[in-house]
């Protein structure tokens, strides 16, 4: 039986979504996706619900915590299928790159995203992509949750031994490598990884965390609701910076710089802090869609429950689309159908998940 | 619309240049000008550049645009290595050695031999409209550079996205980077024979030269230039449009290089621009 609906995976359905429609640059509902109006985006409600959903599933039914190295193996073995999804959907995307490439007599097309050194440097290329440190523009997210799940295990464990302890460790990786600008390297383009993995376990480590004292502490829940207008102030804050553009000149601020502006690749402070916020201010809202649009939820919980195969079906799609809005030269017909069909992928492959593993398959008797 | 200097102006101009640097080696107390590299006057503009290597031959009113590179300069003046920091999707070349970001070093470090260069590269990717031109604020602050060769609009252009955001866009981040006295070359998107009849290719393409020249920054006119050798290699064996690419690719350190070196002979003086400097249109 699946799980019946309920906010993680709600929450990480709508996270799903946005994050296709902000990789299909330029469509016309980009304009009306929550990372709009914000610092932060959906890549920090992803990964803080990834850290969430560790929480839920090392605990048993009856809410006891599971063996140490069955934990570990878990957590390794959705490493490997994390990197495996990886690769795949990276093989496809080259392909679909190269093959719009030859289709449409386009060599840019085969420039686009970062995809450039693998036809022209495909010798070293080839490892980099393999070992990920060589990334496509939009597939940088499952390289970023790879290191995070190798990383997880001994968050985990400590977490068993002292959960303030885990916390400090976490916060204290992260502020090392903010400050002394620490971060996996790119090869064999110069440069680093899109999302800094020591940066960005802060975000796992707090959503799983998070949900070890909300199972278990009430108070943790009495200070949720206490802290919830300050969550509305930093909502509305972040709003007027995003749409009257502001932020900070990086070349001004004080050092270390990335204390003060808003980074995306280590997870400023402020992206930080106008995550939490959104945490606070909208808590009470799954409590309130839930009974008025049970269809949506239902459809959300999904999408949310099946996050990896949509995450990467979702990823193939808004390359598809892109390559769609580049020949046909976009426009608001071509988005709507285009995005309506991306959406429906996503839906459908959801059920089809399920659907696989509710039926015998064939090539397990085989 | 193109905007550039007239042809005449720029023989005019680089002629001057060449008499006031002359002037000018004579009259600095400095033992030597850091500036310009030996032999390197700006070549009729109509004529295919003879500094080029054969196949990458293109005449300098189809290459680039010119302007003042400040920081450039500066960093010359005070006899020490120029950082430039590469931005841009393409590699370019089969390994290291090969690549366009190494061979931009080179390419620089031959034309100008007492100065010591050094190229960082970065792929920034995404669009610039939505959020590149940001993380391209963030890697300046991270490299510090003296110039910046950035090869502009590949993305947004494949994105589609609306010309004047991308113009707004690109301005404002030009207009930035040379606030914090680091200057900016720009390199536009390379041509390929199926977009020769894609008419937002070609509002796109002058709509960065038009901010190449109100912002007044060197442009590397890789479009225009790849276009010139497409027709030059008419009749030759076909190979499509992934050959043009390679080729332009090959090119493009040179390219940039022989723009970068021409800019470098704008002269020091801040006159007021001869009337008509932004608004002549290209002699076609």
């Amino acid at each position: 039986m699946m799980r019946e609906p309920n906010a993680v995976d709600f929450w990480r359905g709508f996270a799903l979504i946005t994050i296709f429609i902000n990789h299909i640059p330029g469509n016309v509902f980009q304009e009306y996706t929550y990372s709009q109006y914000g610092i932060s985006d959906a890549a920090e409600l992803f990964v803080f619900l990834a850290g969430w959903s560790i929480g839920i599933a090392i605990h048993g039914r009856g809410g006891q915590t599971e063996p140490a190295l069955r934990t570990v193996l878990r957590l390794l073995s959705r490493m490997v299928e994390v990197y495996r999804a990886q690769l795949v959907i990276t093989a496809i995307a080259l392909a679909m790159l190269a093959g719009a490439a030859l289709a449409l007599d386009n060599p840019l097309l085969v420039e686009w995203h970062n995809a450039g050194p693998i036809f022209t440097d495909p010798i070293q290329a080839t490892v980099g992509w393999v070992t990920l440190l060589h990334q496509l523009g939009f597939f940088n997210i499952l390289p970023l949750y790879v290191v995070l799940l190798a990383l997880a295990p001994a968050f985990v464990l400590m977490a068993r031994i002292h959960r303030g302890l885990t916390l400090a460790m976490s916060l204290s990786l992260y502020a090392v490598c903010l400050v002394d600008e620490i971060n996996l390297p790119s090869w064999p383009s110069e440069g680093h990884w899109f999302f800094n993995p020591f940066c960005w376990q802060l975000l796992l480590v707090l959503g799983f965390l998070a949900h070890e004292w909300h199972r278990e502490s009430p108070r943790f829940l009495a200070w949720r609701r206490l802290l919830m207008p300050l969550g509305i102030v930093l909502v509305a804050v972040g709003a007027v910076l995003a749409v009257l553009h502001l932020r900070p000149d990086p070349l001004l601020v004080p050092e270390p710089r990335l204390l003060f502006t808003f980074d995306k690749s280590y997870l400023s402070p402020a992206r930080l802090l106008h995550f939490l916020g959104i945490l606070l201010a909208f808590q009470p809202l799954f409590a309130l869609i839930q009974p008025r649009a049970p269809w949506l939820v239902r459809q959300l919980a999904a999408l949310g429950r099946n996050s990896l195969a949509v995450f990467s079906v979702g990823s193939v799609a808004s390359l598809a689309v892109q390559l769609v809005r580049f020949s046909t030269e976009g426009g608001f017909v071509v988005d709507v159908f285009a995005v309506g069909c991306g959406l429906f992928l996503l839906a459908f492959t959801a059920w089809f998940v399920e659907w696989r593993s509710r039926s015998p398959r064939p090539s397990s008797s085989a | 619309m193109a905007f550039s200097l007239p042809s005449a102006l720029l023989v005019g101009v680089s002629l001057a240049m060449g008499a006031s640097l002359l002037g000018a080696a004579a009259q600095t107390p400095a033992p030597r000008t850091p500036i310009p590299p030996p032999g390197a006057t700006a070549p009729g503009p109509e004529a295919p550049d003879p500094s080029l290597s054969p196949e990458c031959r293109v005449p300098g009113s189809k290459l680039y645009t010119l302007a003042k590179l400040r920081g450039v300069k500066k960093a010359l003046r005070e006899h020490r290595a120029v950082d430039v920091l590469s931005v841009g999707s393409s590699s370019g070349g089969l390994g290291i050695a090969g690549s366009y970001p190494v061979r931009l070093e080179d390419a620089l470090e031959k034309s100008m031999p007492d100065v010591a260069v050094e190229v960082q590269s970065r792929g920034v990717s995404g669009e610039i409209v939505y959020g590149a031109a940001e993380r391209l604020r963030n890697v300046i602050a991270e490299t510090e550079p003296d110039l910046v060769v950035w090869q502009v609009g590949t993305n947004d252009a494949l994105a589609r996205v609306d010309i004047e955001e991308f113009s707004r866009s690109l301005s404002e981040t030009v207009a930035w980077i040379k606030s914090h006295g680091i200057d900016v070359v720009l390199v536009d998107p390379q041509y390929t024979a199926s977009l020769a009849g894609d008419g937002y290719f070609d509002r796109f393409v002058a709509a960065i030269r038009t901010v190449a020249a109100s912002e007044q920054v060197p442009l590397v006119q890789r479009y225009e230039a790849m276009r010139y050798l497409s027709a030059r290699a008419k009749g030759e064996a076909a190979g499509g449009g992934f050959r043009l690419a390679d080729l332009g690719f090959r090119c493009m350190a040179e390219h940039v290089t022989r723009a970068i070196t021409v800019s470098l002979l704008e002269p020091d003086v801040t006159a007021p621009p001869p009337a008509g400097q932004t608004a002549a249109r290209k002699p076609e």
